[in-house]
This record gives structure tokens, C-alpha cells and sequence, in this order.
């Protein structure tokens, strides 16, 4: 009966994960990945790990597939309901992942997995391992984190400087050259 | 079985009270709302137009399903389902009472929270797939709004998670009627919080102050533009039910749940809900409309760094 409930989820999984690649229109492609990502969080549900679900469906529902759709739809020209996604390197794509395919399952296959389930860990459990056992990994985490964030602002602010400044050193010039050609 | 039956009951038992009590609601926000502008509001149907939200439900059922030409029909037809699925399914982890839940588990506010960041999609559904101008940015505000004030709505609920120690809704009602009110007891720290959550909340539920998305001066109706029918009612009802469900989790979270002497836990805490759902009305009846910059920076510069300080002085409170 439980295993029924996993090859459900499993199936669901592989169904919405095909989608994202194969769907030709954009937007419904980062839906099938948002059911793809809540599907995700199913399976964690389902291995007992009720925290990282929670947490799985707060950061990639909510943060991850959120953000790309706001991508879609500030960058895009809303012309109709479709944006098309243009996918011109099919067979690379397969290639690259049956090759993570392969990669993955032969290292889970040479994995000595263990038979019994995993003790259930509760959530005050987690907190103290990551801040007491795993603090240096923790603090590493969250300094390439804000490092990520502080290059994001410099890389958008360095952008808006510099076209600012071409923008005036090109017209600059050119007024005066078409003037210079005027008289 | 006896548990998954129980289970079942309950859940039932709170969906048709959840569902009863949003109908009925809609019906005195419009009595409110009318009194509040010197109206009447619904009289004709029933006595003082009781049966008004029977009517409006006959009529939705009736009315005809458009779907425009050029919309995406699939997501279209599947935006407000999940919109109201999302809105009923928060109320699982609510207790009503100290035995009236309909699921205990640890997690209960990560749960609610991981709930709330869904009910984003459903909104950019409906923007998108009705291929209309005013759908489209009236979606756009709602995913900046909803994406900006997640970040203090999260760090504000995480104040009484820290006091009581327990992620379990249940667990931190416990923590309140052993001790005093979360909104109360520390006071710098619980009222601050439970303001932030109510902000935060009155913007994720796109309530005036916060109804940019589907100001109808400029978007008509926003996201709903296009929807009829009862595909509008299910948006419709799930606005209600969410901000229902929403004033229940900040009851439960700030202001003890079911704790209160003399009644039942069950009466406290739904007075105490409508008591926070006619604040919500009473400010939407009352305030302006803000701007869209005005919004974010209200958030971004304000409420952010808010809540950031009443999480750090929360730890600090429970060290100490």
C-alpha cells in the first residue's frame, strides 16, 4: 500500500519532468516544473522528511518557479497567452542526460544503502545538528550566499553605470560631429 | 480506521464551517461596508437580505462560462481551482479548538507558510492565461507583492514559533494559555510581530490597502477580468476563505487561539477570528489604495528590517 504511494509520486515525477522539456510553450513548461518541484516535496513527504518538504515547496514553489515566472513576464513580449520556448539542441540534451542519468544511478547502485528506514529526525534535531555539528558548513553556505546576492547588485548596478556612461560619450561626440557636418 | 474516520469528520466538519462562515461573512462585509457609507446594503432577499449569499450563489451557478479566444483554456480552467484549493487547504492545520484540527502535525506553521507561497501560482495563472492587458498586470503586482512580502510575513511568524519552541499550531496555542498571549507577553515583541503578520497578511490576501493588484479604477478587475461564472465565484470565495483562514492562523499564533475563560475554546476562537476579520473590512472600507512603489518600499525598507530585529530579539528574549 505505501509502496503504491511512491510509484504514484515517482510516476507523476517522470510525467512532469518530460513536460518541462518537451512543452513547446514556455510559461506552461515552468508550471510543469513547479508540479515537478511539488512533487518533489511528495516524495520527501513520503520518506519521512517532513521538514525538508515543507521547506522544498517554501523555496522552489514559492521562491524558485515564482521568480522564473516573473522572468517570463517581464522580459517577454505579451503578444498572446504563449511565449515560445525555443529548444534547437535536442540531441545534446539527451545526451547530457542520459549521461547524468547514468552517472547517478551507478553511484546510487554502488551505494551500500542501508535496509532499515532512516530514524525520523525531528526539526529541533536539524536545527541543532546544522548549528552545532555542521556550523562551519552552515556559516560557509551562508557567506557564498551573500556573496551571491552582493554580485548580483554590483553586476546590475555596473551595467546601469556604464551604459549610462557610453550612452553619454557616444552621443557626445556625434552631435558635434553632426554639426561639424552641418556647416 | 477509527483515526482516519475521526480525521475525515473533522476535516469535513471544518470545511462546511469554513465555507458557511465565508458566505456569511460576504454577507457582513456588504451590510458593514454599506453602514460604513450610510447605505442599507442587501435587504431584499431574506430578512435584513440574509439569504443574499444563497442568491449570489444561484446566480454564479447560472450565469455563462466564458472563456476568451486567445486564452491558454487549460490554465485558464485550472487557475481558480487551485486558487480556492490552496485558500481551504490552510485551514487544515488551524485549531479551532483543542480538539477540533483537522490534521496535528509538527510542522503546522512551515505547512501554513509553504501553503501561502503556492497561492502565488494560481494567481499568475489566471494573469497569464487570459491573455488580457489588465489580467496581466494585475498578476504582475500580485507575484512583486506577494513575492516581497513573504520574506516579513515568514520572519514575523517565526517570533512565536521561537517563544513557544514548537512549530506545532497546537503546541504554540499551549505555550499561550499556560503563559500569556504571544501579542502580549513580551510586549515589545509580541505586538510588533503580530502587526507585521497582519500587514504582511492584508497584503498576501491583496486587501485594501494592499489591493493593487486588481484596483478596479485602473485594471478593472485585474487577474478576474476575464472569468465568469463560477469560475469567478471560486476566485471569489477563495479571497474570502483566505483572508478568513488567515485572520484564524494569526488568532492561533498572536492571540492565544482557543484560550479564554467562561466559553468553550471553540467560541474564543472564533470570535477572536471574525473579531480580526471585521478589522480586515474595517480597514478596507476605511484606507486609500497605495501606491505600487509606495507598497514595496513600505516593505522592503520597513518591514524587512522590522522583522529581521523582532526575530533576533526573539532569540535573545528565549536565551535570556
Amino acid at each position: 500500500m505505501s509502496n503504491a504511494w511512491f510509484w504514484l509520486l515517482a510516476a507523476a515525477l517522470c510525467v512532469s519532468a518530460v513536460m518541462v522539456v518537451r512543452s513547446r510553450d514556455l510559461v506552461r513548461a515552468v508550471l510543469w516544473l513547479a508540479l515537478g518541484l511539488l512533487l518533489t516535496a511528495g516524495l520527501y513527504a513520503y520518506l519521512d522528511a517532513p521538514f525538508l518538504a515543507g521547506v522544498q515547496v517554501l523555496t522552489y514553489v514559492g521562491g524558485v518557479a515564482t521568480l522564473m515566472v516573473f522572468g517570463v513576464m517581464v522580459t517577454r513580449r505579451h503578444t498572446s497567452a504563449s511565449a515560445e520556448a525555443s529548444n534547437d539542441s535536442n540531441a545534446v540534451g539527451v545526451l547530457a542526460a542520459l549521461g547524468v542519468f547514468a552517472l547517478l544511478a551507478t553511484a546510487i547502485l554502488k551505494t551500500d544503502l542501508p535496509e532499515s528506514s532512516v530514524p525520523t529526525q525531528t526539526t529541533a534535531e536539524l536545527g541543532r545538528a546544522l548549528l552545532d555539528t555542521y556550523l562551519l558548513a552552515f556559516e560557509a553556505v551562508s557567506l557564498l550566499l551573500l556573496a551571491a546576492i552582493v554580485g548580483a547588485v554590483v553586476i546590475a548596478r555596473r551595467r546601469d553605470v556604464e551604459t549610462r556612461e557610453t550612452r553619454g560619450s557616444a552621443t557626445l561626440p556625434s552631435i558635434q560631429v553632426g554639426r561639424t557636418e552641418a556647416e | 480506521m477509527n483515526v482516519v474516520l475521526t480525521a475525515l469528520v473533522t476535516s469535513l466538519a471544518i470545511l462546511v464551517g469554513v465555507l458557511t462562515v465565508t458566505a456569511w461573512g460576504i454577507w457582513f462585509e456588504r451590510k458593514f461596508s454599506a453602514r460604513l457609507q450610510s447605505r442599507l446594503g442587501p435587504t431584499m432577499v431574506g430578512p435584513v437580505g440574509l439569504a443574499q449569499p444563497l442568491a449570489d450563489l444561484m446566480k454564479l451557478l447560472q450565469k455563462e462560462d466564458l472563456v476568451p479566444e486567445a486564452a491558454d483554456r487549460a490554465v485558464f480552467n485550472l487557475a481558480p481551482q487551485i486558487a480556492a484549493l490552496c485558500a481551504l487547504g490552510a485551514a487544515a492545520v488551524v485549531p479551532f479548538s483543542a480538539h477540533i484540527i483537522g490534521a496535528q502535525i509538527d510542522l503546522g506553521v512551515l505547512y501554513l507558510l509553504a501553503i501561502g507561497a503556492v497561492t502565488v501560482m494560481p494567481v499568475f495563472m489566471a494573469g497569464w492565461a487570459s491573455n488580457n492587458k489588465f489580467a496581466l498586470l494585475g498578476g504582475m503586482r500580485a507575484l512583486a507583492q506577494s513575492l516581497s512580502y513573504e520574506v516579513p510575513l515568514v520572519l514575523s511568524a517565526m517570533v512565536p514559533v521561537i517563544l513557544a519552541g514548537s512549530m506545532d499550531v497546537s503546541k504554540i496555542v499551549e505555550y499561550q494559555a499556560a503563559g500569556s498571549w504571544i501579542a502580549i507577553g513580551p510586549v515589545w515583541l509580541g505586538l510588533p510581530a503580530f502587526v507585521l503578520f497582519l500587514l504582511a497578511m492584508l497584503a498576501e490576501s491583496n486587501r485594501i490597502p494592499f489591493d493593487i493588484p486588481e484596483a478596479e479604477s485602473e485594471l478593472v478587475a485585474g487577474i478576474t477580468t476575464e472569468y465568469s461564472g463560477m469560475k469567478f465565484a471560486l476566485f471569489y470565495l477563495g479571497e474570502y476563505v483566505h483572508t478568513l483562514v488567515a485572520s484564524a492562523v494569526a488568532s492561533a499564533l498572536f492571540l492565544g487561539g482557543w484560550d479564554g475563560p467562561f466559553a468553550p475554546g471553540l467560541h474564543w476562537m472564533v470570535l477572536k477570528s471574525l473579531a480580526l476579520f471585521t478589522f480586515v473590512y474595517w480597514v478596507r472600507w476605511s484606507l486609500l489604495r497605495f501606491r505600487s512603489d509606495q507598497l514595496m518600499k513600505m516593505c522592503w525598507y520597513w518591514l524587512v528590517p522590522i522583522s529581521v530585529a523582532l526575530l533576533l530579539g526573539a532569540g535573545a528574549w528565549v536565551v535570556l
